[in-house]
């Protein structure tokens, strides 16, 4: 082929370019697959194409076998006779054996002299004695006793000396395997004294009749196990007293003097019936470890969620158990960080994508606050006026969603805590942490204050069950609290101008008069007010009583109810002082009329305050009955 | 450098190997079974029926597969073992084991080499050709005998009897005059040959089917379960097949034939017959017909292994439905047989299903497979059951019956469905057959063993009944 293209290439014959390239190209691709594979047949490597097997199914360096290099003439070998060292009888069989070179060379010579028929006589045959197989003749370690330790120490009603040795005759010849010892067990008493082993010889003569002898006493594996484990702790107690004894000897010792017999028969039955279970036992055990093993995958795979969850907030890796990982996220704040989080990363996505759809509902018009979200009451939006106006914005922006309903009857939606809700904002918030919120107002005194009210209608930090309804509850509750705060505020603020003005009064009076007649009527003025806080007050407090009675007997939960009343009451006595303040007022403002403008505002608000108040008491009372 | 794997022969060192050329024979109902140690066949694979002719107050004996199938006259053909699965005729047990062993193993003794002509042409030679020192050879005393140097391990059924045992030795020493002897059990050997040693042994031979715990090489003796439900009742089971079919199933051997004509499937056979001017007995052609049934056997017959029991009418109606298989009988008669064929070895499995007559009665519902291997299970040590039956080993001829192994599998994950049950069973023919020879092979050239043997010295010491106290 190569003389053709190179005489075509002399001849510049056509034809020659093309076969030229084409070859090149065959072999270049051929080389590709690269370094040939050591130890595999040409044909067979090309048959794996271009992908070799992952893994080499050949010896990695085979090649083929060296040609056998004639050293000299063949090595003899020889029938060689051997005696085994293991054996006491001196059994001599024969096996090949090179020729050894050092053999003297008479014994060769010999050759034909051993030919003659007598060579049985011969003894001068070199016979090897192989130790090769020693290793394997071992003999099980047996413990040993004297007739006087027996005697002394080892007796039992149970057993008998003769019966005691052919255990251990046993034991020994089995090499402790148990199970062997118990199926071969077959002790017969002897007649005469002597050892057991001999008086097989009469059974001999009549092998299927074993039965004419009575059939021993049948002992199971442990009356076999139990009977040696004691005789060897005795012995070996014996031997090393108990104090004397290492580690690894007392362990020994420890589990045979353990062994319990019933126990292990216990064991051993429970492990037989467990092997005689029936299919349906079986099919029902496998399929609830299946159920287990799927349980498991699926804790897995939360536990990893979570892990993963956990790794891109960048927080500090809790440690790994699944209670306290959830435990970092039960306080309100890492929630809403975590949600802001996690809201950050959807929008971004969001932004990603294009956000094709709605052209209004632009990205920043979805900004929302964690508080947002957490917060979504009606107190919050009393609390901020900005946060309504956004909860607001965002209702436009997304519209309902509408979604099958299946309709509860009233009744069963109590039942089952089920409520519905015009918008639902996504994630998850706590209705603890609602409560919680709740309790903040703006300022860090009113807060303060809220918290001094409620600790005062002994409402506990943390409302152990916050459904819905405690909510709600909580929620009118908190808001008369916090417009008490205000009503009390206001009080406040009124009291103290009141002072002011009284003052004022006062010293214009003596500017003016000087005389006693101020004084009488200033006594007057306060005998006045004391009187009308006498004559109000009782009034006030038998009606309120009177409720909370009546609520404390209609319902057992009374503590909500009974603070409600009480906080009711003090409304009552505040309204009651509110009154004097007033009627003191209309006295003591005839002559400053410029006061009288701010005065007539502030008590129309406390009375409004007072009577809503008032009404939504009632109108709760009446709910929870 | 040189991996160890299944295909690179391990060092003599690792294995322990130390050949002494002893001879493995395995007697069996069916054949005898013989060979050197170390080999993976045994060489020598004889029928143990042998035929006997009696003339005027004396017998001649004959022996071999070419002996045994010619038909002489007054030639009838039997076998020593028992009923019991334990051999009855000594003597003629002695000479088919002596034939099988001599007819190809030991053979004419070696002349000297010097002597023998073989050499003569290497006195110039080149050295190439290996050459066998013979002095060893010829240093023991030349015996007349056919084991004069050859040790021996015999294997016996788990059942055998201490007396028969002490026979087997007395015939070795005595009349082979083998220096060393050993006896084993073929359920043992059987799980050698698998690579275990410990486990449960199923053989399904031909006169007997045998459980056998192993553990640790050693027999579980009261675990040991035998059945006479095996190769021979399936034979039965068809010859009551034939029988009752409508019309009778005509059951030729080959000797009957001289020449057959094709004929149509089911239609009376149309060949010419031999007469023999004086016949051999009944017992040879029953010996004939079990060949033409060996061979249904192996063609036909198939073990039913969809889901249950054969017997459940839902099953016999599904095998109705599956392609049948064709026979043809030696004398030209052919027939496709359907549901028939899972019939004959159903017994084995369900003696409610098996077929009875007269002559063979209902087999014993104890004597099946799963109740033997249930038995067999229950004598054992518990903790030790789990580990048995993980350890499940197949041998013996019938267990090549179709499907055999399936169903086996099927009826013990019905009796065990918490444990872990495998079944060992040999792919090979030869080594489902044969097991137990192989398993002998490998236990007779590991130097290890060579401890074991009982020898000539300590027969003459002790006498017979050693074999009771080293062979256990
Ligand atoms: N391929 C086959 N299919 C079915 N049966 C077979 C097959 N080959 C042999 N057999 C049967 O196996 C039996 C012989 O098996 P095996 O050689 O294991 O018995 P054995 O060891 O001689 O007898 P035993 O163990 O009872 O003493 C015979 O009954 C024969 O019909
Ligand atoms: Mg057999």
């Amino acid at each position: 082929m190569a003389s053709g293209r190179d005489v075509r290439e002399m001849l510049g014959l056509p034809g020659f370019d093309g076969p030229k390239t084409a070859p090149a190209a065959k072999r270049s691709k051929a080389a590709v697959p690269g370094k040939k594979i050591q130890g595999v047949a040409r044909e067979v490597a090309a048959l794996y194409g271009e992908r070799p097997p992952p893994v080499a199914v050949y010896e990695e360096k085979k090649s083929y076998r060296a040609k056998r290099q004639s050293t000299g003439p063949a090595k003899k070998w020889v029938l060689q006779p051997f005696t085994n060292q293991a054996r006491s009888d001196g059994l001599v069989l024969k096996h090949w054996r090179r020729k050894p070179t050092s053999l003297p060379t008479a014994q060769s010579g010999e050759d034909i002299a051993i030919d003659e028929p007598n060579s049985g006589e011969n003894t001068d045959v070199y016979i090897e004695d192989s130790g090769e197989f020693l290793r394997y003749a071992v003999q099980p370690d047996m413990p040993t006793f004297s007739d006087e330790e027996y005697n002394m120490h080892l007796r039992s009603d149970d057993w008998s000396r003769e019966e005691t040795d052919y255990l251990f005759q046993m034991i020994s010849d089995f090499a402790y395997r148990w199970p062997v010892v118990w199926d071969r067990y077959e002790y017969k008493p002897s007649s005469n004294s002597h050892l057991s082993t001999a008086q097989d010889v009469p059974d001999m003569e009549n092998p299927l009749a074993t039965m004419p002898y009575a059939p021993s006493k049948s002992r199971s594996v442990e009356d076999l196990k139990a009977r040696f484990y004691d005789i060897s702790a005795k012995l070996m107690k014996l031997r090393i007293p108990e104090v004397q004894m290492d580690a690894d000897q007392y362990a020994t010792y420890e589990i045979l003097t353990k062994f319990d017999p019933v126990l292990e028969r216990n064991r051993k039955n429970l492990a037989a019936a467990l092997m005689n279970r029936n299919m349906d036992e079986v099919k029902e055990e496998e399929f609830l470890l299946a159920e287990l093993q799927r349980i498991n995958m699926a804790a897995n795979r939360l536990d990893a969620e979570r892990e993963e969850l956990r790794s891109r907030l960048e927080a500090p890796v809790p440690n790994t158990q699944v209670s306290a990982g959830l435990a970092s996220f039960t306080s309100s704040t890492a929630l809403a960080q975590l949600f802001s989080q996690l809201f950050q990363q959807d929008r971004s996505k969001k932004r990603a994508a294009g956000g094709g759809g709605g052209g209004g509902a632009g990205p920043g018009r979805l900004s929302l606050s964690a508080a947002d979200h957490l917060t979504n009451t009606p107190t919050s939006t009393s609390h901020g006026g900005a946060l309504s106006g956004v909860n607001r914005r965002q209702s436009l922006a997304q519209p309902a969603i509408q979604t099958p309903v299946r309709h509860l009857s009233p009744n069963a939606e109590l039942r089952y805590n089920v409520s519905t809700h015009e918008r639902l904002t996504s994630g998850i918030t706590f209705g603890a942490d609602k409560l919680l919120k709740m309790r903040q107002a703006k300022s860090n005194v009113q807060t303060q204050k809220i918290g001094q009210a409620l600790a005062q209608l002994g409402i506990a930090d943390i409302i152990s069950i916050p459904t819905a309804r405690v909510g709600d509850a909580f929620e009118s509750l908190i808001t008369k609290v916090s417009k008490l705060l205000d009503v009390r505020k206001v009080r406040e603020k009124e009291e103290g101008e009141c002072r002011v003005l009284e003052a004022m009064k006062a010293r214009r009076m003596s500017e003016i008069q000087g005389d006693d007649d101020d004084d009488d009527d200033d006594n007057r003025t306060r005998r006045e007010i004391q009187d009308s806080q006498e004559r109000e007050s009782p009034s006030g407090n038998g009606e309120d009583d009177d409720d909370a009675d009546a609520d404390a007997d209609a319902d057992g939960d009374a503590d909500g109810d009974v603070d409600v009343d009480a906080e009711g009451e003090e409304e009552e006595d505040e309204d009651a002082e509110g009154e004097d303040v007033e009627s003191q007022m209309q006295q003591s403002t005839r002559q400053a009329s410029e006061a009288m403008s701010t005065r007539a505002t502030s008590t129309g608000h406390k009375r409004s305050a007072s009577v809503l108040s008032q009404t939504s008491t009632k109108s709760n009372k009446r709910a929870r009955k | 450098m040189n991996i160890p794997n299944s295909s690179t022969a391990p060092n003599a060192g690792e294995y322990a190997g130390d050949e002494v050329s002893a001879i493995v024979l395995d007697p069996g109902y069916s054949t005898t079974r013989a060979g050197f140690a170390g080999e993976d066949v045994p060489k020598s694979v004889c029928p143990s029926f042998y035929g006997q002719i009696d003339k005027d107050s004396s017998s001649h004996y004959l022996f071999g597969e070419n002996a045994i199938h010619d038909p002489l006259g007054n030639l009838q053909i039997k076998n020593p073992w028992g009923s019991d699965g334990i051999v009855e005729n000594w003597d003629t047990a002695t000479k088919v084991w002596e034939y099988a062993i001599t007819s190809r193993l030991t053979g004419s003794r070696p002349s000297h080499p010097a002597k023998n002509g073989l050499n003569d042409a290497n006195t110039n030679g080149n050295g190439e050709s290996v050459d066998v020192d013979m002095e060893g050879l010829e240093n023991l005393e030349n015996t007349e005998k056919p084991l004069g140097d050859s040790p021996l391990l015999m294997t016996e059924p788990g059942w055998n009897s201490v007396k028969a045992r002490e026979k087997y030795i007395e015939i070795a020493m005595e009349e082979w005059g083998t220096p060393a002897f050993y006896v084993q059990k073929t359920g043992v050997l059987a799980a050698f040959a698998s690579g275990k040693a410990s486990g449960i042994v199923i053989d399904v031979g031909a006169s007997h089917t045998s459980i056998t715990p192993v553990l640790d090489g050693m027999v579980l003796r009261k675990g040991v379960q035998k059945s006479p439900l095996a190769g021979n009742f399936v034979s039965n089971q068809i010859r009551l097949i034939f029988k009752q079919a409508q019309p009778e199933i005509p059951l030729t051997p080959h000797y009957l034939v001289k020449s057959k004509t094709q004929v149509d499937a089911g239609t009376p056979a149309q060949a010419t017959y031999r007469t023999y001017d004086i016949p051999p007995l009944d017992s040879f052609r029953r010996n004939e017909e079990e060949r033409v049934l060996t061979e249904f056997k192996e063609s036909v017959v198939e073990v039913w292994s969809g889901n249950g029991r054969f017997s459940n009418a839902a099953n016999e109606e599904m095998a109705a439905r599956l392609p049948g298989r064709p026979f043809e009988m030696p004398d030209g008669w052919n027939q496709l047989f359907g549901a028939e064929r899972y019939r004959a070895a159903e017994g084995l499995f369900d003696a409610g299903a098996a077929l009875h007559d007269a002559d063979n009665p209902k087999p014993k519902d104890e004597h099946t497979i799963p109740r033997l291997i249930q038995a067999a299970v229950q004598q054992v040590d518990a903790d030790q059951r789990p580990l048995l039956l993980s350890n499940i080993v197949v041998t013996g001829g019938s267990t090549l019956l179709y499907k055999f192994n399936e169903r086996l599998n099927n009826e013990l994950n019905v009796i065990y469905p918490s444990t872990r049950n495998k079944l060992i069973a040999p792919g090979p023919l030869v080594e489902r057959k044969y097991a137990a020879w192989i398993g002998g092979s490998i236990l007779a050239s590991l130097g290890s063993f060579h401890q074991l043997w009982i020898s000539r010295k300590e027969y003459e010491e002790h006498g017979t009944n050693i074999v009771e106290k080293r062979c256990r």
